[in-house]
C-alpha cells in the first residue's frame, strides 16, 4: 500500500512516517502544505493520503479543501484527513459526494498503531473510518423517542462500530461475537430503524449516519 | 528618573524653554528701559516720557511672565488652565491701562469701561468652565474609553489565539508524537524488546519536552512568581535569568494584579528586545510608586534603533493605555533605547 502524508509539523510528519514505514507501508511523499499534497498526489497517485486538516498558511481547513480537491482530481486516491479535533461540519463535507475511501479521525486514533493502520487499509481499499467521537457526538444530540431507543444496548454498540465504517468481520472481532451474530444484529437494527438493507460498507455508513442526522435535535 | 529623552514630552521642556525665554525678554526689556531713563535723566528730566515704552513693554512682558508662572506648577490652575491664563491677561492689561490714565493726568477713571468688557468676558468664560466644559470632558472621556476598550478587546484576541496556536502545535503535538511512539512501542514488546525499550526512553524524553514546553506556555501567561510574590520579585527573577547584565531598582508593595501584570511582560519584553537585537553591555530596570502612579523603565546601552510599533510593544502598549496608562520608546540609532510606562494603579 502506497500512502502520501501531508502535516506541517515536522514531528508529527517524521513520527507517522515512521510508524507507516515500520507497519508495511510505504510513504512515497511527505508534504507540509495543500498545493505540495494535490501535487504529489497526481504524480505518485498513491492508494490513500493522509491529510491534516490544519495546513499553512491560515491553518483552518486548507488540509480539508486540500483532500477534496485531491478527491476530484485523483478519485482512485483515497482520502484520510486526520485532526486535533473534530468538527461535524467536517465529516459532512467529506461524505457529502457520497463516494467511497474517505475517513476523519482524530490523531488520538494513531497511538493503538494497529488499530490505524487497519483503518489507513480500510479507506485505501475502498471503505470507511469515522472516528468514534463523531459517531457519538451524533448519538448524543439525538432527540429522544426516537427508534435508536428502541435498540438494545448490544444493538447500539453494532450501530455505532457499522458508523463508523467497520466491516461485519471487524465488529464481530471487537465486541467479541460471531460474525453471525454481528449479522442478525444488524438485521435487527435495520428493521428497526426502517432502513433498507444495503450490502456495500460504505453505503451502510452513509445510510446509518443520513439517519442519525435525521434524528438530531435541532441546533 | 529620566523624562526628558522620551518623546513626547511637551511639559518639562517647552517649560523650561518658556522660562528662558521670560528671562531673556524681561532683561531685554529691563535694559532698554533702563536706557531710555538715563537718557531721560541726562536730557534734563521733566516730564517722565519714559513712562509710555515701560508700560507698553511692562504690558506683553507682564502677560509672558503669567502665562509662565502659570505654566510651570500644574498646581496653580485649579480653575483650569485657560481660565487661569485668560484671568491673568485681562488683569495685566487692566494695570496696563490704568498706568495709562494715571500718567496721562488721572481725572474720569475711564479704564472702568474696558475694564467692565473685559470683566464680562471673563465670566463668560469662567461660566464655560464651571458648567460646560466638564460636559464635553466627559464626552471626550467616553470616547477614549471607547477606543482603549476596543483596542484592549483586540489584544486580547490576539493573545488568545497565540495561545490556541501554542498549545496547538506544541504542547498537544507533543502528545501526540509521544503517543505514537508508545503505540510503535507497545507493537514491539514482544517480538523486538531492545526495539521497544529504545522507544520508550524515547517517550519519556518526549515527555519531558511536552512538560517543559507547557512551563513556558504557563509562565508567558502568567509567571507564578508574580502572582506568590509580586512584581519586584519577579522582575526580580527575569533579571537573573538573562544572559545580560540586568540591574533592577525598585521599591514597590503589591498592586493591582492587572497593573502588576502589565508591568510584568512590559520588562519582559524590554528585555527580550534588548537581548535579540541591541547587543548591550548593561541594563536597568527601575520600578517606582508615585503616589498613585507606578512607572517602570528599561534602560538600555545597546544600538538603539528598535521600531516602537513593534509587534510585542504595541500588544503591550493597548494593555496598558485599558489602564489609563501610557507606553513610550525612545530608541535613537545608536542608542540608547529607553522603554517607559506609567500607569495609574490605585492606593
Amino acid at each position: 500500500m502506497r500512502v502520501v502524508i501531508a502535516e506541517d509539523l515536522a514531528l508529527l510528519r517524521d513520527g507517522l512516517t515512521r510508524l507507516l514505514r515500520d507497519n508495511d507501508v510505504e510513504v512515497v511523499g511527505a508534504v507540509d502544505n495543500g498545493a505540495d499534497l494535490v501535487k504529489e498526489v497526481l504524480r505518485e497517485r498513491p492508494d490513500v493520503a493522509i491529510v491534516d486538516i490544519r495546513l499553512p498558511p491560515t491553518f483552518r481547513d486548507e488540509g480539508l479543501r486540500a483532500a477534496l480537491e485531491v478527491r476530484a482530481k485523483a478519485p482512485d486516491t483515497a482520502i484520510l484527513v486526520v485532526s486535533q479535533y473534530i468538527e461535524q461540519t467536517y465529516a459532512a463535507e467529506l461524505l457529502a459526494d457520497g463516494r467511497a475511501g474517505v475517513g476523519y479521525l482524530l490523531k488520538d486514533r494513531i497511538f493503538n498503531v494497529s488499530e490505524f493502520v487497519g483503518a489507513v487499509r480500510r479507506v485505501a481499499e475502498g471503505g470507511t473510518a469515522l472516528d468514534p467521537e463523531v459517531v457519538a457526538q451524533l448519538f448524543s444530540r439525538r432527540r429522544k423517542g426516537g427508534a435508536i431507543d428502541d435498540l438494545t444496548d448490544r444493538e447500539r454498540e453494532v450501530l455505532s462500530l457499522m458508523a463508523e465504517g467497520m466491516s461485519n468481520a471487524a465488529i464481530a472481532e471487537s465486541l467479541v461475537l460471531t460474525v453471525g451474530a454481528v449479522e442478525k444484529h444488524i438485521a435487527n437494527i435495520f428493521a428497526k430503524l426502517g432502513l433498507a438493507p444495503s450490502g456495500n460498507e460504505h453505503r451502510r455508513v452513509l445510510a446509518v449516519l443520513a439517519y442519525l442526522q435525521s434524528q438530531g435535535s435541532p441546533a | 528618573m529620566t523624562d526628558i529623552a522620551l518623546a513626547p514630552t511637551p511639559d518639562p521642556v517647552s517649560t523650561r524653554n518658556l522660562r528662558r525665554g521670560f528671562a531673556a525678554a524681561a532683561i531685554a526689556a529691563g535694559v532698554l528701559v533702563g536706557l531710555l531713563v538715563m537718557i531721560w535723566a541726562l536730557a534734563g528730566a521733566g516730564y517722565f516720557w519714559p513712562i509710555w515704552p515701560a508700560s507698553g513693554l511692562g504690558l506683553p512682558i507682564g502677560i509672558l511672565g503669567w502665562v509662565t508662572w502659570v505654566l510651570s506648577d500644574p498646581s496653580r490652575r485649579r480653575v483650569g488652565l485657560g481660565f487661569t491664563i485668560v484671568a491673568g491677561i485681562f488683569g495685566t492689561i487692566v494695570a496696563y491701562l490704568s498706568i495709562v490714565w494715571a500718567a496721562a493726568g488721572a481725572g474720569y477713571f475711564w479704564p472702568a469701561w474696558p475694564a467692565l468688557g473685559l470683566g464680562a468676558v471673563l465670566l463668560v468664560h469662567y461660566l464655560i468652565v464651571r458648567f460646560v466644559a466638564p460636559q464635553a470632558e466627559m464626552t471626550e472621556r467616553i470616547e477614549t474609553l471607547t477606543v482603549t476598550r476596543t483596542a484592549a478587546i483586540n489584544a486580547q484576541e490576539a493573545e488568545l489565539r497565540r495561545i490556541e496556536r501554542d498549545l496547538h502545535d506544541g504542547a498537544q503535538a507533543r502528545l501526540v508524537a509521544l503517543g505514537m511512539t508508545i503505540g510503535m512501542a507497545e507493537q514491539k514488546l514482544a517480538t523486538d524488546p531492545d526495539g521497544a525499550r529504545a522507544l520508550l526512553a524515547e517517550a519519556r524524553g518526549g515527555a519531558h519536552e511536552a512538560l517543559s514546553e507547557l512551563r513556558d506556555l504557563a509562565r508567558g501567561i502568567h509567571p507564578p512568581v508574580l502572582q506568590d510574590r509580586g512584581l519586584e520579585a519577579a522582575v526580580r527573577e527575569l533579571a537573573v535569568r538573562s544572559p545580560l547584565d540586568v540591574h533592577v531598582t525598585a521599591a514597590t508593595d503589591r498592586l493591582p494584579p492587572a497593573v502588576e501584570s502589565a508591568a510584568y511582560f512590559i520588562v519582559a519584553e524590554a528585555l527580550a528586545n534588548a537581548s535579540k537585537h541591541a547587543d548591550p553591555s548593561r541594563i536597568d530596570v527601575r520600578l517606582e510608586r508615585n503616589g498613585g502612579t507606578l512607572s517602570v523603565e528599561v534602560v538600555d546601552d545597546g544600538r538603539g534603533g528598535a521600531d516602537p510599533e513593534g509587534a510585542g510593544l504595541s500588544g503591550l502598549r493597548k494593555r496598558v493605555e485599558a489602564l489609563d496608562g501610557t507606553l513610550r520608546v525612545a530608541s535613537p540609532v545608536g542608542g540608547p533605547t529607553i522603554v517607559r510606562a506609567d500607569m495609574p494603579c490605585a492606593l
